[in-house]
């Protein structure tokens, strides 16, 4: 695995920061935090289908809404625990995830990416027409089941389920499991001609998204304690996550989260100045022009300044 | 001796282009075959469609006695029978070893993720096919061609399969570069492997294979030793363009 003690210098001193960070910000930027700790989550997800394999999902919202709207009806019109339909909301989210890898057993590419948007679209259609005394129809629900009063418990929430995905993921991507999952994103063909089933590679890296999807889809619901369908499948939502994930650097699951953060922040404190969606000529710009320059993102950076500060001191 | 690979009656059409006619032949355990024929002839698509990248119009595969039926490409390579290919594939942004590794890999999710890389293994393997210790942590786009050959030469090795069948190898390298190639076959061959090698160049495929099958438009012309099958009128007529 290559596991180092600065690497888990690193993440304990994240760990650090975000558990001292309610005595240092305010309540509106902690609530700020959690959307971002959130993205954070989505992002990673995305990044483990999309980011190690290259297939491209333009309808995340489809996996991360299915895991909202499962537990938010079992705990609202079923009176389900809400400790028992979180994972049963991950589970059906693996399910949904299944769904969305049969397109991927024969197409790729922009093909693929559409099909997704596609899953994305019915998703919303669906949950307005489909039992809607279940789902809410198009106002969707409110009162929700909330896990967490008050912003600093919210925050504490939130960052530990980031932080447990972050480091889970992390860990999981520098077993071999990491290394066959880009060598799928850099050449399908070759890893069939390597021995290695692209069926099975590809069904993992869709359950693992998924399960993601599902797990952060449900907490995030029960931390709003409402869910309107127009917000959730929302194509303006999926850049974001795309975005955060480019931004801060595709196959790293570190930069996914750097990107959460950067937009989020970005996005809020343009709001006094642009307080329509003009916001998002900004970090469509910043976007573009970080991907003209340094297309592996803020990560690859951070890693070059990092290696020559290293190299610097080794002199 | 037992055959390692046995090809009968095999025929693939494209359409109104007949791309393999009735092709049968043989290659027994630790034997080295040659197969030559003009730019066309069909060779890749035979290839292909051992590798079970092609399905075949009709006829049968077997490796080892065993029909290969409709297995997928993995499946094959997981039995046994690997292959080079005429432009390499490489993961581009992957290291030497790292490419390597792929190739070690076990088709098990959870040997992937609950075993590390034999990295012993993968680093010997790098030093039997010609790189250096400098070498393994280059990522493969800085390779030369030669340098990019041994590493799928590498992979193919590592995939434990032991009929390889091997593309164009000699393809856009240097007299350096063949020579270093040549003594890695020969290694394979006093190792044991059995090979199929396609390659036009055919005074380095000379001292590699014990016997020739030359091919024309899909169909067999000649099959024999090295010197038989490049005397053959037949042979020469077609492939070097001589009456």
């Amino acid at each position: 695995m290559g596991l180092r003690w600065f690497h888990f210098a690193a993440w304990g001193l994240f760990a650090l920061g975000l558990a001292l960070l309610p005595e240092l910000v305010s309540k509106g930027t902690l609530r700020t935090l959690i959307f971002a700790n959130y993205l954070a989550i989505f992002a990673i997800s995305w990044d483990l289908l999309s980011g190690r394999t290259g297939y491209i999902s333009f309808g995340h919202p489809f996996l991360i809404g299915i895991g909202a709207y499962t537990s938010a009806i079992l705990t609202k019109r079923f009176g389900v625990e809400v400790e028992i339909a979180i994972p049963i909301a991950v589970i059906v989210t693996m399910i949904a995830g299944l769904i969305v890898l049969l397109p991927a057993l024969r197409i790729r590419g922009s093909y693929f990416a559409l099909v997704t948007l596609a899953f994305m679209e019915l998703m919303y259609q669906l949950v307005q027409v489909i039992r809607p005394d279940l789902t809410g129809g198009t106002r969707g629900m409110s009162g929700i089941q909330t896990l967490t009063r008050g912003a600093v418990n919210g925050f504490y929430l939130s960052s530990v389920l980031m932080f447990v995905i972050a480091v889970a993921a992390w860990l999981l991507l520098r077993t071999r499991i990491g290394t066959a999952l880009t060598a799928l994103g850099l050449n399908e063909s070759a890893v069939e001609g390597s021995g290695l089933s692209t069926t099975k590679l590809k069904m993992f890296a869709f359950m693992a998204s998924a399960f993601v999807a599902g797990l952060g889809g449900a907490f995030y619901v029960h931390y709003l304690g409402s869910i309107a369908p127009r917000a959730l499948f929302d194509i303006n939502f999926v850049f974001t996550i795309i975005v955060a994930v480019l931004i801060g650097g595709a196959s790293t699951i570190i930069g996914p989260i750097i990107g959460a953060f950067f937009l989020t922040f970005l996005l809020e404190y343009l709001r006094p100045f642009l307080p329509g969606a003009e916001r998002y000529f900004i970090y469509g710009g910043i976007a573009l022009l970080l991907y003209m320059y340094q297309p592996k993102g803020i990560y690859a950076m951070l890693m070059k300044a990092w290696h020559s500060l290293h190299e610097r001191a080794a002199k | 001796m037992t055959h390692a690979l046995e090809i009968r009656n095999l025929v693939k059409t494209f359409g109104g282009l007949v791309a393999t006619d009735d092709l049968s032949f043989d290659i027994k355990t630790g034997q080295s075959v040659g197969l030559i024929g003009p730019n066309g002839a069909g060779k890749t698509t035979v290839f292909s469609q051992i590798m079970g990248e092609l399905r075949q119009t009709s006829g049968k595969i077997s490796l080892y006695g065993k029909n290969l039926g409709t297995l997928p490409t993995a499946e094959r390579i997981r039995r046994g029978v690997s292959r080079t290919y005429q432009i390499p594939r490489p993961f581009l942004e992957l290291s030497v070893l790292e490419n390597i590794r792929v190739g070690f890999m076990p088709n098990s999710i959870w040997s992937m993720i609950t075993k590390g890389p034999d990295k012993d293994r993968e680093i010997q393997l790098a030093l039997d096919v010609g790189f250096s210790q400098g070498d393994f942590d280059k990522p493969a786009s800085d390779l030369s061609m030669g340098d990019l050959r041994k590493l799928e030469l590498a992979r193919t090795i590592a995939t434990g399969a032991k009929v390889l069948l091997l593309d164009e190898v000699f393809a856009g390298l240097t007299t350096g570069e063949i020579s270093q190639i040549s003594g890695l076959i020969q290694d394979l061959r006093a190792k044991g492997f059995t090979m199929l090698m396609v390659s036009h160049d055919l005074p380095a495929l000379e001292p590699l294979v014990d016997h020739v099958i030359a091919i024309e438009r899909g169909r067999m012309i000649a099959t024999g030793t090295f010197n038989e099958v490049i005397n053959d009128e037949t042979v020469r007529a077609s492939y070097l363009g001589e009456v």
